[in-house]
């Protein structure tokens, strides 16, 4: 019961964190690599906590939302090229759920020209109808659904010591040194921080109303949600490891909709299913987020009428940025043959341009003694956190270079 | 008189009489104590530090800024708490419109910068809200200057002039320095002033509570949403908190103070006037979704013997809300409830008609009626308001039918 007290926005955002692109990267991950890239987890998650903490610590001390704050501390220029670019890479993601969505119910012989259309319906109608608490309490619904991939992981019968002790030992110094191995390494830490977490988390927790006294529960929050989010992951992986690897199948395709395929000859009907459905969930509660979470940041950060109490003629150009992300993102799923691999390339190479802005701003704002008064971070979580972006953004810059 | 925009002017650099570039303009400030719109001085940034220009040693300023004196007079600029400086306080911070009722952010502000004698008279005259000001900022240094103001003037502005802004600063000795009072703000609709503060982040929010006149606050924190109202009661001391609950309406001052924590609402009745705690103490007591917890005590109540002129003086010194002087209700000597007189049969009969002869029928409740049948009471006999009774028939209090409507709404809600 004390679990459900707490859980609120960084449990959510933490979850929505597994979308379609998390999903095929682990998959991917387990089918190549089995075990050996078990390690990841543990660094991956406190990497996790530690940027999702100050983003829900700001949020909970200043009230103001992300974006907000960039504009007040760094001005109208830098807002904008933050803005656009975070466009560009949501966009890009928002057509990724989409495909999501299309392709886990193709599993169940559905088509996408129909499925498609009615799933932007319902995002759109949700969030325009809903209130806070009545959205949160869908998305928590929606998070408790992940335990599918548990479900899955424990029906591939992995062999659990194995699993276990390549999650605590240190990565075999061969397998670093080959560039497939340090190129998925770079995916994982990829497909979980992202640049639009961060504003949705910290936007979360303001219309949430959390003020610093009640902050001591939201670091919980922030901190069961990533913990969770990450447990999740290593099932998919193990599952995947278990079965798909263990057979000599390294390759499953594009998509996470092709990995429950693969698993059906090797982990059964059920654990097919089980990975069809969490990746259907997972897919449309991420579309249901990144679009909304996209149009309160940038109409906030430069300044235009926001919010769902408005209406459409007062605040214009947050429900046409809105409409237009759902729109456009289910509609380019929708054309035959276009190949999707460009918007991913352009959507990642823009994550990585903007996601170093943030976590820097990031940083210097929760280091600001004025906005954030005795919240600063303390010296021993800057080393954490310094290193963390670092580490981070060399990695996703890596990326980029590595993208052909 | 010509129009120049802050940002054009920071950034620019500062010729002295002898002709040479001896600095940057870094700021601009306004001293609010002795002129609340004229700009007090420039600071530019020099290699021997920052200096202080004012306007007096002003020769030209707009893409050019040149000084009548000699870079060496300059004085040394020292930071002072009283001065609003342009860039940093109100450049991209939110400010109240007072004008358009909302709030928004700037993206740019604009100064006029007229010749007199021999020198530059500068002040500032509104700020950029729109796209002008934002693109303004986008394009500075990128696209050439004249390119950029012929670009410019095809974009519509949209500006608020300076005496339609509010600003918004949560340190009060620095409120006082600047004078900020929030007067544009107090001249709004209480509605307005809510739906203004709910856009505001909560230090902000209690900036604006600690600064306005009470009965303002009490009538914008009636129409602010319930878990907006707790927070901001909660961040203001509970001496200001109690003065402003003294005013609201009674009953809404009890559902407040239901909200809060047990020893927090308490702490505010122990700073209450003797009279208005009893009142707000007696309305806490019941459940808050019976009759008596939707009541005001305030109500208009004349002795049943009396004529026309006894309500019309009773009506002129009634302080409770107008939604209650909708009906005259009359009492016998016991207290007890004996008639309604509708306002509309006041103002229509003769100052010494007997107000027991225009009594209507009137319909009542009892103080543990539920919410649901409260509404339809209302809805059955279209009423305006209705009379809470307790057992001994004595009049308790009355529901207006605005409280209903909020009731409804937010079962809906």
């Amino acid at each position: 019961m004390l679990f459900l007290a707490v859980v609120g926005p960084g449990f959510v955002t933490a979850n929505v964190d597994n979308d379609a692109g998390g999903i095929f990267t682990y998959s991917q991950a387990g089918a190549q690599f089995g075990y050996t890239l078990l390690w990841t987890m543990i660094p991956i998650t406190i990497a996790l906590i530690v940027v999702q903490e100050m983003a829900s610590r700001m949020g909970a001390v200043t009230g103001k939302g992300l974006s907000d704050l960039i504009r007040e501390e760094f001005g109208f220029r830098l807002t904008f090229f933050v803005m656009v670019t975070l466009v560009v890479t949501n966009f890009g993601n928002v057509v990724g759920e989409f495909a999501g969505v299309a392709s886990s119910l193709e599993l169940f012989g559905l088509s996408k020209y129909i499925v498609v259309p009615i799933a932007a319906a319902v995002v759109w109608g949700l969030v325009v109808r809903g209130t806070y608490d009545g959205i949160e309490k869908v998305f928590l619904a929606a998070s408790a659904f992940y335990v599918c991939y548990i479900i899955a992981g424990i029906l591939a019968h992995p062999d659990w010591k194995a699993a276990a002790f390549a999650t605590v030992t240190r990565p075999q110094a061969a397998g670093i040194r080959s560039y497939g191995y340090l190129y998925m390494v770079i995916g994982l830490v990829g497909t979980t921080i992202a640049p639009w977490m961060q504003f949705y988390l910290q936007a979360s927790v303001v219309e949430k109303g959390i003020t610093p006294k009640q902050y001591a529960a939201s670091r919980w929050d922030v901190i069961l949600g990533c913990i969770f989010t990450d447990i999740v992951a290593w099932f998919i992986i193990v599952a995947c490891a278990a079965t798909l690897y263990a057979n000599g199948q390294h390759d499953i395709g594009t998509s996470g909709a092709d990995a429950a395929l693969a698993l059906r000859p090797l982990a059964g009907q059920y654990a097919y299913l089980l990975f069809a459905a969490g990746l259907f969930n997972a897919s449309l509660f991420a579309a249901s987020i990144l679009p909304i979470s996209t149009a309160y940041a940038v109409c906030e950060g430069l300044g235009f009428e926001a919010g769902l109490d408005k209406k459409f003629h007062e605040a214009p150009a947050f429900y046409w940025l809105y409409t237009a992300l759902i729109v456009l993102g289910a509609g380019v799923v929708l054309v035959p043959h276009l190949p999707l691999v460009y918007v991913t390339v352009l959507s990642q190479v823009a994550n990585g341009v903007v996601l170093p802005f943030v976590l820097i701003f990031m940083l210097l704002l929760t280091n600001d003694r004025e906005l954030m008064g005795e919240h600063v971070n303390s010296r021993r979580f800057n080393v954490i956190a310094w290193i963390t972006v670092v580490v981070t953004i060399v990695m996703t810059i890596a990326m980029i270079l590595t993208q052909r | 008189m010509s129009l120049v925009a802050l940002s054009e002017l920071l950034g620019a650099s500062v010729r002295d009489a002898s002709g040479s570039v001896r600095g940057r303009v870094r700021e601009i400030a306004v001293a609010p104590q002795e002129h609340p719109t004229r700009i007090a001085y420039l600071i530019v940034k020099t290699a021997e530090g920052d200096r202080v220009v004012p306007p007096a040693a002003l020769k030209a300023c707009g893409a050019a800024v040149r000084t009548v004196d000699e870079a060496a007079a300059w004085e040394r600029y020292a930071p002072s708490d009283g001065v609003l400086l342009l860039k940093r306080d109100l450049l991209d911070q939110q400010i109240i419109d007072v004008h358009g009722r909302k709030v928004v952010r700037v993206n740019d502000v604009e100064l006029d910068s007229t010749p007199t004698n021999s020198h530059i008279a500068l002040s500032v005259v509104s700020v950029d809200v729109g796209t002008r000001g934002a693109i303004r900022r986008l394009a500075k240094g990128v696209v050439p200057s004249f390119t950029l103001r012929a670009l410019l003037e095809k974009i519509p502005p949209r500006v608020i002039p300076w005496q339609y802004v509010d600003l918004i600063e949560t340190d009060p000795a620095r409120r006082v320095k600047l004078k900020i009072a929030y007067e544009g703000l107090s001249k709004l609709h209480p509605a307005d002033i809510a739906d203004i503060v709910e856009d505001l982040p909560p230090a902000e929010r209690e900036a604006v509570f600690e600064t306005i006149d009470e009965e303002v606050a009490a009538e914008a924190l009636e129409e602010i949403d319930p878990d907006i109202q707790v927070s901001i009661v909660e961040s203001l001391d509970s001496n200001r908190a109690a003065d402003i609950v003294e005013e609201m309406d009674p009953d809404a001052a009890a559902d407040l103070l239901g909200d809060l924590p047990e020893d927090r609402s308490g702490e505010i009745l122990q700073e209450m006037e003797p009279e208005e705690r009893r009142e707000v103490a007696d309305l806490l007591a019941f459940g808050e979704h019976t009759a008596a917890g939707r009541m005001t005590t305030e109500f208009l109540a004349v002795a049943d013997t009396g004529v026309v002129d006894d309500a019309i003086e009773a009506l002129k010194s009634f302080e409770g809300s107008r939604e209650a002087v909708a009906t005259i209700y009359l009492t016998d000597s016991t207290h007890k409830l004996t008639g309604a007189v509708p306002l509309v049969r006041i103002a229509t009969s003769s100052p010494a008609a007997q107000l027991a002869d225009l009594a209507e029928t009137h319909v009542t409740c009892a103080p543990d009626t539920p919410d649901d049948e409260v509404a339809a009471l209302f809805d059955k006999y279209n009423l305006i308001t209705l009379a809470v009774v307790d057992e001994h028939g004595r009049l308790a209090g009355i529901i207006t039918a605005d409280d209903v409507i909020a009731m409804l709404r937010g079962e809906r809600g």
